[in-house]
């Protein structure tokens, strides 16, 4: 049995509802979602989503203000978890295992995915302990492994020439730009397996952006990332898939350039033309 | 055209002399404040003359208090009252800063404001009801259970077994070193909750987001994150503590005297500027009680000031 048949036997095995527009090539799921729904209280910001997000691919969730498409990053990471009166039915399949089974221990789950803010959020620490923080959390290293440890994460989030002479300095030190590739570099210093970016570029100069947008193209050859934007250009530079949302609804899911040059659906077309949103 | 009115064209309500007037009165009111501290300071200053022209600098380190020689020392009531401070500190802040951070980061969102009310309301007592329930409940209890058992276990340790020397008396610097923790707490608890919840959201969900537990959250970014605003509400407590008399006064034993012991009777400023100026007689012991006053004025307007100066750098850090 080849791949491309034990996909599809899989693929048949599955309930409908999940978009999986991958068709043409051969993809990994790294997650799958099904029949996802999420409320604020009694609010339903997210209604019945599912879809699959794929290995070593960058998915961009893109949608007027309001839409969901951060919180369904949120869900994936359960984050949400801080706050009470959220909560979440159905699905999220991380390799086959659901994450939302209130038994996943959050703390291994949020090292597996990790995820990195609209805004910059160095930790009140240097430089140097900002990537080390995460990485003692979960091994106990020796200095020398450390510091190691630590270049890797800032050489990845290309942004260890700018600070290696610098590395005690506070976090709060560096630019907006260098604070935010430090917050990618701290997510990816636990070695994750997926990484969501919520907004990452939204507070930050153009030429910041495209150091963003190169990162998250580097990046991807390791992580499955999903990406969501305000930014349409941004989602069609930097995605291989676009997942486009309206008022908590998956209205279209598919390769970014269909997305873009032949969307399916007239809500999404508006969208991406400019005429709402 | 019509809705543009020209500043010149309009007209003061209170004319020409309207906001000068204003200004020149709320000046005035804030003048006042001045003025009273001012005046405050002067007064002491004065009063504490005749008894620092005669026993100089030493004044500070004389231990002595004889009234009937006229011999007075400040160091007495300067070691109860830094001595009862401290105590005060230690038991307040480990407590309030678990209060804080259960009512900031764990407390289901129902009892948050029930429990923050209540810790408010412990600063709502007044310290006379502080002081009769030290030493009608609480002084009678420490002397009954918790000080023969601290005097059997640490007593009996060497070093540190000075300070748990002696008979339980119930009444004395632990006494009200105790009492004081607990009437510091409301606001040492009220200022860290506040600046723990400064902490913006996005910066806590960072923390959890790569996987850390409440504690490491906690301790490794939101302490770091509002340092100097808990120094500076730890300070605010220790601005209270210093001065508070009425509750002291009850449970202190009010004896002029420096003992390694912490369950001994002492005195603070306070404390002894209550009991004695009734019976001061003859200059001398009188201006040495404004003597103390003055002290006391000075560490605490010490302590305020710092509290001020790490609050307002806080701020300044919130505001970039």
């Amino acid at each position: 049995m080849n791949a491309e048949t034990s996909l599809a036997a899989a693929r048949a095995a599955l309930p409908p509802r999940v978009a999986r527009p991958g068709a043409r090539r051969v993809l990994e799921e790294k997650i799958v979602i099904r029949d996802l729904s999420f409320y604020y209280r009694d609010f339903a910001a997210l209604k019945r989503i599912g879809l699959a997000l794929y290995d070593k691919q960058v998915t961009a969730f893109i949608g007027p203000s309001g839409c969901g498409k951060s919180t369904l990053l949120r869900t994936m990471n359960r984050i949400y978890d801080l706050y009470p009166g959220q909560r979440a039915t159905g699905e999220i399949l991380l390799d086959g295992e659901n994450i939302l089974d209130p038994r996943q221990d959050l703390n291994l789950l949020r090292a597996k995915v990790g995820m990195v803010f609209q805004k910059p959020t160095p930790f009140p620490m240097s430089i140097f302990d900002n990537i080390a923080f995460g990485i003692r959390l979960y091994e106990r290293l020796g200095t020398g492994e450390l510091a190691d440890r630590v270049e890797e994460a800032l050489r990845r989030a290309a942004l260890w020439d700018e600070v290696k002479d610098k590395l005690r300095q506070s976090g709060l030190s560096l630019s907006g730009g260098q604070q935010q590739r430090l917050c990618i570099a701290r997510a990816i210093a636990v070695k994750p397996e997926v990484l969501l970016l919520d907004e990452p570029a939204s507070a930050l100069d153009p030429i910041s952006t495209q150091r963003i947008e190169e990162l998250i193209a580097e990046l991807k050859s390791d992580y499955c990332i999903a990406i969501v934007t305000h930014n349409m250009q941004q989602a069609a530079r930097s995605s291989d898939f676009t997942a486009f949302m309206y008022l908590g609804e998956l209205v279209e899911f598919d390769e970014t350039e269909a997305i873009f040059t032949k969307p399916r659906e007239k809500r999404t077309e508006d969208y991406i033309t400019g005429r709402f949103g | 055209m019509t809705a543009a009115i020209l500043p010149a064209l309009r007209k003061p309500r209170l004319g020409r002399f309207g906001d000068p007037a204003f200004r020149a009165l709320t000046s005035a009111f804030a003048l006042l404040v001045l003025v009273i501290l001012g005046g405050i300071v002067a007064a002491l200053a004065r009063g504490a003359l005749p008894a620092l022209a005669k026993f100089g600098l030493p004044f500070l380190a004389s231990a002595a208090w004889n009234p009937v020689k006229e011999n007075f020392g400040a160091a007495a009531p300067i070691y109860g009252t830094l001595v009862t401070s401290a105590i005060a500190m230690l038991v307040a802040i480990p407590l309030a800063f678990g209060i804080a951070l259960f009512i900031t980061e764990l407390c289901p969102a129902w009892l948050k404001r029930p429990l923050g009310t209540m810790i408010e309301l412990l600063a709502a007592i007044p310290s006379i009801i502080y002081g009769i329930w030290g030493l009608f409940v609480f002084a009678p209890f420490l002397q009954a259970h918790l000080e023969p058992a601290i005097i059997a276990s640490l007593g009996a340790l060497p070093g540190i077994g000075a300070l748990f020397a002696g008979p339980p008396l119930g009444i004395g610097l632990l006494t009200a070193g105790l009492i004081l923790a607990i009437m510091v707490l409301p606001f040492i608890t009220a200022v860290m909750r506040d600046v723990f919840a400064t902490v913006p959201a996005i910066l806590r969900e960072s923390a959890y987001g790569i996987g850390a537990t409440t504690f490491e959250v906690v301790w490794r970014v939101v302490l770091p994150y509002t340092r100097t605003g808990v120094l500076g509400g730890i300070m605010l407590g220790l601005g209270r503590a210093l001065g508070e008399t009425m509750a002291v006064t009850f449970v202190i034993g009010n004896a002029h005297r420096i003992q390694a012991s912490l369950l001994q009777p002492g005195t603070t400023i306070s404390a002894a500027l209550a009991n004695e100026f009734t019976e001061a007689v003859g200059d001398i012991y009188t201006s040495s009680l404004i003597a103390l006053g003055l002290i006391l004025f000075i560490i605490t307007a010490i302590v305020l000031a710092l509290a001020k100066l790490m609050l307002i750098r806080l701020e300044a850090r919130a505001g970039a």
